[in-house]
């Protein structure tokens, strides 16, 4: 293939990159990637053998182009996205088929004859691991797998979820929301308590708490008897959360 | 060449079937690993042997012409990928892999290279692999995972071709480049580590085809050209990985070395030496100027293992580690890891002979391979390294840069044995190549790392669980990104990547451990509490597993900490829960095992 069809084609995937429907996007990158690869070598005259050597030596120069990319992008402050990206691979092309271009005026090398052999003759054994892999993956990842392990997690929700000291509470008490999330474990009721420094406030009482859902409890939370310092835990089942707060009266 | 269109029909449908088996064989293995059902070992060296020795008989056989030799080596790349990608097809998994997918999420997401990164904390500032993910995933609309699994594939059938290319450059046989790509693919980071989704992973095909080239800037023709190809495929690897970077320039430096002084290599040996030495500058430039703390993450690793092989000859054994102790590996995986060693010793005693009475008529060639025997000879004093706990690691990763010189050397070996007795030489390398994968892979990484398995504390690949990933979500969803909490290692791993948050697992400056030390009803050291209020810490991570089970990997921060490992936790009940009853922590999330709380330092006072 000539320099400036490898050109061609790498600015035309770098348009369909910048330009394509999103579909398009995950073919037109490896394209860009491999002119660009295909590039280097021919900028710099650079011949290797056997001619898979010299695949191998395109393949990882597309691949060294990226993080030269992303450093350039980084270096100038542009910030690295796909348009940036893009835009910086079709800047390579033009300058590598360029200079490329400029080399090949003083006589162009002979082309390869093996090169496009050997080139299918690695693509069958990639496609071929494609299928071969991609269904082994396919087939272990649908196939059934022993369950993880269930949990049941309770958190402080809604406002009480920032709650970062002390909370004063009023004479009427407080309504605490609490998030109640339950995964991988049958339905269940477990007990709701409050307790306050080591006090149970009202006996358990029992909340259903369904498989595989989130659901919110608001649990009151009744005045301390003075504005110390006091300890409130809130129990659900073995969790719970804990935090502090003050009542309205004078410590 | 003409394809020999017979026999390439005969090894692509041979090597489809076996793959096809293989493949099957390697599923089936995982399964029964993961249902706890007996064979997972058995039949994971069945997939991998039902493929690997057909595919090295074809690659070695006589009448394959190069296109489908090359043709073998790709399909052999592809298939050593699939144990990798069978063990996490779906996500991170692994310890580095959890530091880079933070990585690749931050570019998306800030569009900027060299974030900090606190899982790893060096990996910012080596951005060559999660940049060229994180470019892959933009430009695609790929997820980070399934762009990490690209660009790994490429760079893991890239490190076979490399070393069949620098291997047919130093010999200039294709036989002899495709044996030593198969003996490269049997050292121990080859199925599981260096396809992680980690830095080395890239790092060590860039190290290759740095070599590809040098060997070409060296021998010419072409030189200035591949002068340039050397120097931009060196700083690629300089940006991507510190110890590969300076294993390049140790590499680089044995080659320099081996041609100085040769007759007929005068232009040659210049070559090397100057791109030695600017390789040299290239990555003590970066260590100083982009990476300082680069030397200070490395050094306890490697001075920590020179004291244990200190104590080790002192006291008669202590500081040192029992290979495969506790381990659910099998014996002939254990036998064979002790084997692999004492085999290797005799096929490089044997290549270094060969090399000795065979003269090679071309003065450069004969310095590359004095060089890589002289690279492949450091595989032996490395192994001294995984006597002690903390030189193990170490080892294992020299063997990915030594094993490179010892298949460079022995191939000729092996090809030699199969023209002259190849009744003979067949069976024994074929037993040969089996002993050394199996056990050069069982040295190199444990069964929990390699076979899926049920949930445990202490394990990197195991104790991620739905709970503790459900807690970093919610920390996440409900009081941001980027807080800064403390943390266990395994916590941290999951915080730190899919949570977005800034977990510190604790160090001998910052010992936040001692958080969890102290014993219920004894103060914090204050020290302690006055840096995490200074550094605007704000929540802690409490996994009650730690009072349970004893980690796996004898961590529960990180590996200096000062917590005794005997088999059983280290941590009472009363030590992880003494925080439900401490004013200065407020439990705002727990679902069992799992607990988060916020820290309030300005209730310190005590009770008012």
């Amino acid at each position: 293939m000539t320099t400036i069809r490898v050109l061609a084609a790498a600015l035309a995937a770098s348009a369909l990159l910048a330009a394509g429907p999103p579909a398009a996007l995950p073919v037109a990158a490896p394209i860009v990637l491999l002119a660009v690869g295909e590039l280097w070598p021919r900028a710099l005259a650079l011949d290797l053998e056997p001619a898979a050597g010299r695949i191998g030596l395109g393949l990882v120069c597309g691949l060294v182009s990226l993080p030269l990319i992303t450093l350039a992008l980084h270096l100038t402050g542009v910030l690295i996205r796909a348009r940036s990206l893009t835009a910086g691979l079709a800047a390579l092309a033009v300058l590598l088929g360029g200079a490329a271009l400029l080399r090949e005026r003083s006589g162009r090398p002979e082309a390869d004859p093996r090169w496009p052999r050997t080139l299918g003759a690695i693509a069958i054994p990639a496609m071929v691991a494609l299928v071969v892999g991609g269904a082994a993956v396919f087939a272990y990842v649908r196939l059934p797998h022993p369950p993880q392990p269930g949990y049941t997690s309770v958190a402080l929700g809604g406002w009480a979820a920032d709650i970062d000291g002390p909370v004063a509470i009023p004479h009427g008490g407080l309504d605490v929301p609490i998030r109640v999330s339950s995964a991988g474990e049958p339905a269940a009721v477990a007990p709701l308590s409050v307790l306050v420094d080591t006090l149970r406030i009202a006996p358990p009482h029992p909340v259903p708490i369904a498989a595989d859902t989130t659901s919110s409890v608001h649990v009151h939370v009744p005045a301390p008897p003075n504005g110390c310092l006091h300890r409130i835990e809130i129990s659900l089942g073995p969790a719970s959360t804990v935090f502090y707060g003050r009542g309205p009266a004078p410590c | 060449m003409i394809l020999t269109v017979p026999v390439a029909v005969r090894s692509t449908v041979t090597l489809t079937l076996a793959g096809a088996a293989g493949a099957t064989a390697l599923v089936a293995a995982d399964r029964a690993a993961e249902w706890e059902r007996p064979g997972s070992f058995a039949l994971f060296w069945l997939g991998m042997l039902v493929f690997t020795l057909p595919a090295a008989y074809w690659a070695c056989r006589k009448d394959i012409g190069p296109a489908s030799r090359a043709a073998v080596l790709v399909a052999y790349g592809c298939f050593t990928y699939l144990p990798k990608l069978l063990r996490n097809p779906a996500g991170p998994l692994y310890h580095d892999e959890f530091a880079h997918w933070r990585q690749s999420h931050e570019i998306l997401l800030d569009g900027r290279l060299f974030e900090a990164n606190p899982i790893v904390r060096v990996i910012g500032d080596f951005p060559g692999l999660h940049s060229a993910v994180a470019a892959v995933s933009a430009l695609t609309g790929v997820s980070i995972w399934h762009a990490a699994l690209a660009v790994l594939i490429a760079a893991h059938v890239l490190v076979v071709l490399g070393v069949a290319v620098l291997a047919e450059q130093i010999w200039r046989d294709g036989r002899t480049a495709a044996v030593a790509a198969l003996a490269y693919g049997l050292n121990s980071s080859f199925l599981f580590f260096d396809t992680q989704f980690g830095y080395e992973s890239l790092a060590i095909p860039l190290m290759i085809w740095t070599l590809v080239a040098l060997h070409r800037a060296i021998r010419g023709p072409r030189r200035t050209s591949w002068v340039v190809t050397t120097l931009l495929l060196a700083a690629a690897t300089v940006v991507t990985h510190h110890l590969t970077a300076l294993g390049l320039v140790a590499i680089m430096l044995v080659f320099a070395a081996a041609l100085t002084g040769r007759r007929g290599c005068r232009p040659a040996a210049w070559t090397a030496w100057l791109l030695t030495l600017a390789a040299a500058g290239l990555v003590a430039g970066w260590l100083c100027w982009v990476a300082p703390k680069t030397a200070g993450y490395l050094d306890p690793y490697l001075g920590k293992a020179l004291n244990q092989i200190a104590g080790m000859i002192n006291d008669s054994g202590s500081g040192g580690r029992t290979l495969f102790r506790r381990s659910v590996a099998p014996w002939y995986e254990q036998k064979a890891a002790f084997a692999a060693p004492v085999l290797a010793f005799a096929a490089i005693a044997a290549a270094a002979w060969r090399l000795r009475v065979r003269r090679d008529p071309d003065p450069v060639d004969r310095g590359s391979a004095v060089a890589a025997l002289l690279i492949g000879v450091c595989y032996f004093p490395a192994a001294l390294l995984i006597l002690t706990p903390s030189g193990a690691e170490g080892a294992r990763r020299s063997w990915a840069f030594s094993y490179l010189g010892l298949a460079l050397v022995v191939a000729p070996l092996a090809v030699a044995l199969l023209d002259r007795r190849a009744r003979l030489a067949g069976p024994a390398l074929t037993a040969l190549f089996a002993v050394l994968l199996v056990g050069n892979t069982a040295a190199g990484m444990n069964p929990s790392y390699r076979f899926p398995g049920p949930a445990a504390y202490g394990s990197d690949t195991r104790s991620i669980t739905p709970e503790v990933r459900a807690a970093a979500n919610w920390l996440r969803a409900t009081q941001g990104r980027g807080l800064r909490i403390v943390a266990d290692r395994y916590s941290g791993l999951v915080f730190g990547s899919f949570g977005g948050e800034f977990p510190v697992t604790g160090s001998v400056t910052f010992p936040t451990y001692d958080l969890y030390l102290t014993e219920p009803g004894r103060p914090v050291p204050p020290a302690l509490i006055h840096q995490l209020s200074e550094w605007d810490f704000g929540y802690l991570i409490v996994d009650r597993r730690m009072a349970e089970q004893a980690p796996e990997i004898g961590i529960y921060f990180e590996t200096n900490e000062p917590i005794p490992h005997d088999g059983r936790p280290a941590f009472t009940l009363g030590q992880l829960t003494k925080f439900d009853h401490t004013p200065w922590t407020i439990k705002i999330y727990d679902s069992g095992d799992i607990a988060i709380y916020r820290f309030d330092f300005s209730a310190l006072g005590g009770p008012q």
